[in-house]
């Protein structure tokens, strides 16, 4: 899907209708077996994987207490291919034409820029991790949830520290608020049909409740 | 070996016995990918490497970060199994050990570092940049360290250009090759990487001993006969 415009308003449509019942996650599963390239959209299997091992074992803890952990584990899991398709479809710049096209040059520019440089950190957290693996491998340490509590506190730290110097280079370059991007948007059939059966898939969330 | 990306490539053939051996190269002729393939991080696109007696390794990477694990100085010393106190002596660097390891400017961090690298023993050591980020005095107390190891195969891969620990071996990466020029001193002759001064200094025929800044210092005052 090449129009981020539609890209974005049907992901956030099924998110909406993956979390209202399991019938709604039903139905985005099955939009999503249609209108992406299923498998292939998903860049880190690993990370996907961890992800879906992670919601098992909160809807394990949900169904021990009584209630519903297996519509919880459903609901989450189809939202997380969606983040996925979009996660792998986003390209550079997505972001910021869309929410300037939708919001306008001060509240869109800025949305848009925050939501592409979040995207982009979320890029480079990944490179980062593979890094970590490669210097605890070096050190002859051995890659395990001891391990992997301080490379989370060091990501979120380094991550923080970059949003530090990228605000300072934005005020050192003179920028206040907002902004202009002139982008031209086209939009093919298929993606108008992906649009209009998502919200049919919001309605149907809704109506099967 | 051959190492091939959109931009270069590079053809790597040699044999590399103990001792401390440069590899000087120009910036983006294929250094830093060169020591990846040599610490077994990377499968070259075509040819091996072979490592024999080789039980232990370490590639130092040119940006400190890409090393750590532990989010305070003194996780980050325990991850290499050492002592903060000595690590830190040894680094010449005066920090707290609680302080967050990424809080540190890159200059003390490439020190910490090396610091850490420096003070284990391993059978293969390829350090990629050492000197980046580092003042004249760090660039000097580096040297020191690495010209007191006598021990394993120590691969220098630089671009540096005043400050040299005292070599065995110098190499150079020219024209896509990996060239190799021999051993110290008869491979100044044929370096083409090498300082202007040094290269005036074995064009007038005082040829240095080595590299290290005594070496060059003892050769240019070296009385011609």
């Amino acid at each position: 899907m090449q129009d981020p415009r539609v890209r974005l308003f049907c992901a956030f449509l099924l998110s909406v209708a993956a979390f209202v019942s399991i019938a709604g996650a039903s139905l985005v599963f099955a939009w999503w077996l249609v209108f992406t390239s299923r498998w292939k959209n998903i860049r880190h299997y690993k990370v996907v994987g961890a992800t879906i091992l992670l919601f098992g074992i909160i809807s394990a803890v949900i169904t021990l207490t009584g209630s519903d952990g297996v519509s919880y584990f459903a609901r989450m899991t189809v939202i997380l291919l969606i983040g996925a398709w979009l996660y792998a479809d986003t390209c550079p710049g997505d972001f910021l034409a869309t929410g300037t096209s939708l919001f306008g040059t001060r509240i869109g520019f800025e949305l848009g820029m925050i939501a592409g440089m979040a995207w982009e950190m979320a890029g480079g957290l990944f490179e980062d991790f593979h890094r970590i693996q490669i210097a605890l491998v070096q050190k002859g340490r051995p890659w395990n949830i001891k391990s992997m509590l301080p490379a989370g506190r060091i990501l979120i730290f380094d991550t923080l520290r970059r949003a530090d110097d990228t605000a300072e280079i934005l005020a050192i370059r003179g920028y206040r608020a907002g902004g202009t991007i002139c982008t031209h948007f086209y939009v093919l059939p298929v993606e108008i049909l992906a649009g209009l059966c998502a919200t049919a898939v919001l309605v149907g969330a809704y109506l099967f409740r | 070996m051959v190492l091939q990306r959109p931009s270069w490539s590079l053809v790597a053939s040699g044999v590399f016995a103990s001792g401390i051996h440069l590899i000087s190269g120009d910036v983006g002729s294929g250094k830093s990918t060169l020591a990846l393939e040599m610490a077994g991080l990377q499968v070259p696109d075509w040819g091996i490497m072979t490592r024999e007696g080789i039980t232990s390794s370490m590639l130092s990477f040119q940006f400190p970060e890409f090393h750590v694990t532990g989010f305070s100085v003194a996780e980050e010393c325990a991850s290499w199994g050492l002592e903060t106190e000595v690590v830190l002596q040894q680094a010449g660097i005066e920090v707290r050990e609680e302080v967050p390891v990424l809080s540190l400017s890159r200059g003390e961090l490439k020190r910490l570092h090396l610091a850490c690298v420096l003070s284990r023993q391993y059978d293969l050591l390829l350090l990629d940049e050492p000197f980046s980020s580092l003042d004249c005095r760090g660039k000097e107390a580096v040297c020191r360290q690495l010209s007191a190891r006598t021990e394993g195969i120590t691969i220098l891969f630089t671009h540096e250009q005043s400050i040299f620990p005292k070599v065995d071996h110098i190499w150079e990466i020219s024209g896509g090759f990996l060239c190799d020029c021999g051993e110290m001193p008869g491979a100044l002759a044929s370096w083409q990487h090498a300082p202007p001064l040094i290269k005036r200094l074995v064009e007038s025929g005082r040829v240095p001993d080595n590299i290290t800044p005594e070496g060059i210092l003892e050769a240019a005052c070296r009385t011609r006969g």
